[in-house]
């Protein structure tokens, strides 16, 4: 079992960002008893466009001061300037102002020792750790991240490992600004990564949630809406799945052809947001909800 | 009437305090449920309790006797083995509403999600609006009355038991056929709904087991032994 949530405040792109963080950590929370092993959020908006936000844990091996400093390198090898820098612990949060293909500067840190690129992005960021909704608030402050969207993850592992690579979102390497969190199993996880695999793909974890994210990014790549690629999935993945994506311009979700996970949505005129329950749309609105529950094969988008 | 408000107890606490207050017979409204999980579950004695809001997962499920009425939505799992009793549901269940229940009635006033009456052994769920994928999957015994349309894959692999559709009826499952209603149960299930405060007179659909699948003759282990 995992949990899922999303939000998107429509008119946040004009009229200012809106607390995505904030509101992801309190539905999180209230999802805590559908996992407990991991969490993670996107979040995404005008605010952080900066040049490239780039996420970037120090992993299990080294010294994390070393390993931050070799992917600082890694980074200004390739041709970026680091505009800011901020670590704590074995996490590292850069900007960089980088003119080249986005593949180069993602393999530069992947082939890196010791690093673990979570994301990349123009206008979003993903921030993941082991433990609990208020875990991560309490050491990574994601509850003061603001912008116009965001999805999140808690996670009860099932069929990979626990670690903070492990967890979601996943970033849909190399597609800045596409993340995914994911409520399942995928059967035919080792068919599409294989395939991707011979394609030029690169998987940085052996969870099989990550590849919807590399599925959706090789659709948006070859001209597809994100409409379409979400069709798509619903036919070309197999499994159970509920699945949310964050995209810079919005929100969407699927769901398998078996209804076999949870999802509810709300919308109103200001913002939509969506959980695998109700509960998570109570922490962050009060009174009336009219919350709609999509069935098996559907699939729904969102722009900011 | 005694008023709980949940949001000062916890699911345990609230739980034990409705055991109690049924037990004493008496009537029971719940404030605040806030969508919470397994909220009035496991009680058996003959009561009334009215939850004022939206509920969790596996509300009102476990139950032999209570008469429960929610004015909200619920989560997955609503009823669930109902032996005997009623639930109202005022809004929209999500999926497997009534699943397993055995007796008495579940009445849901809005939609329900996928697999409705999963693996039902008895009793009558009524849906006013449209349920999901799946509606009636591996029911055993019972009735299920879905007044508006039904998802794909209805009656998949029941073994017994009668689903009637008012509306649309989606692609048949496994195993199950369309069956000619008759006019006098047609004007029976009517009149039921009537006293539901449910008009409207859909000319229902019934569907029911093909048998294709059916390899068993009918008799319980004990009852062989007998014979």
């Amino acid at each position: 079992m995992c949990g899922v949530s999303g939000i998107m405040y429509k008119k946040s792109g004009s009229q200012g960002l809106a607390p995505i963080g904030a509101d992801l950590v309190r539905m999180l929370d209230a999802l805590a008893h559908r996992g407990r092993d991991s969490t993670g959020i996107t979040v995404a908006g005008q605010e952080l466009a900066e040049d490239l936000i780039v996420r970037v844990w120090a992993g299990d091996g080294g010294e994390a001061s070393d390993v931050l400093a070799r992917a600082e390198q890694a980074v200004q090898r390739v041709g970026g300037v680091i505009g800011s820098s901020r670590s704590w612990g074995e996490f590292l949060r850069l900007s960089v102002n980088y003119e080249g293909e986005i593949p180069a500067l993602a393999e530069a840190l992947i082939d890196t020792p010791d690093v673990e690129l979570h994301s990349i992005g123009e206008t979003s960021e993903v921030v993941k750790d082991v433990g609990d909704a208020q875990a991560i608030d309490e050491k990574h402050q994601v509850g003061r991240l603001r912008g116009t969207h965001g999805i999140g993850h808690v996670r009860l592992a099932t069929e990979s490992r626990v670690d903070i690579s492990h967890s979601h979102p996943f970033w849909a390497y190399p597609f800045p600004d596409v993340t995914v969190v994911h409520n399942g199993q995928l059967t035919n996880y080792h068919t599409l990564k294989r395939h991707f695999e011979d394609m030029g793909s690169r998987f940085q974890t052996e969870n099989d949630s990550e590849v919807i994210a590399v599925y959706l990014a090789g659709k948006l790549e070859s001209g597809a809406t994100l409409e379409q690629a979400l069709r798509d999935s619903v036919a070309d993945l197999d499994g159970t799945f509920t699945y949310l994506v964050s995209t810079r311009e919005g929100l969407g979700y699927a769901k398998d052809r078996w209804s076999a996970k949870p999802l509810v949505t709300m919308e109103t005129e200001e913002v939509v947001a969506m959980a695998s329950e109700e509960i998570a749309l109570r922490r962050v609105f009060s009174g009336e909800i009219q919350r709609v529950e999509p069935q098996e094969s559907e699939v729904m988008t969102w722009s900011v | 009437m005694v008023s709980l408000d949940a949001g000062e107890l916890t699911t345990r606490q609230l739980n034990v305090r409705l055991k109690e207050l049924a037990q004493a017979g008496e009537e029971i409204e719940v404030l605040n449920p806030q969508a919470r999980h397994n909220i009035a579950v496991g009680i058996f004695h003959s009561c009334k309790i009215s939850i004022k809001g939206s509920v969790g997962y596996y509300c009102a499920s476990l139950l032999d006797g209570p008469e429960v009425t929610i004015d909200g939505n619920a989560g997955w799992v609503l009823g669930e083995n109902l032996m005997s009793g009623k639930i109202a549901l005022g809004s929209d269940a999500g999926a497997s509403v009534a699943a397993s229940m055995r007796g008495g009635e579940v009445i849901v006033w809005g939609g329900a999600g996928a697999r409705a009456g999963i693996s039902m052994k008895g009793g009558t769920l009524v849906v006013r609006g449209n349920s999901g994928f799946l509606t009636g999957f591996m029911m055993q015994k019972g009735r299920i009355i879905v007044c508006g349309d039904t998802g794909d894959a209805v009656g998949d692999s029941m073994y017994e038991g009668v689903i009637y559709v008012g509306g649309e009826t989606g692609a048949l499952g496994n195993d199950a056929k369309i069956e000619e209603i008759g006019e006098d149960e047609l004007v029976a299930l009517w009149d039921m709904l009537e006293s539901h405060g449910i008009d409207g007179r859909p000319h229902f659909t019934k569907i029911v087991s093909a048998k294709k699948l059916y390899n068993f003759d009918g008799l319980e282990r004990l009852e062989k032994t007998v014979v």
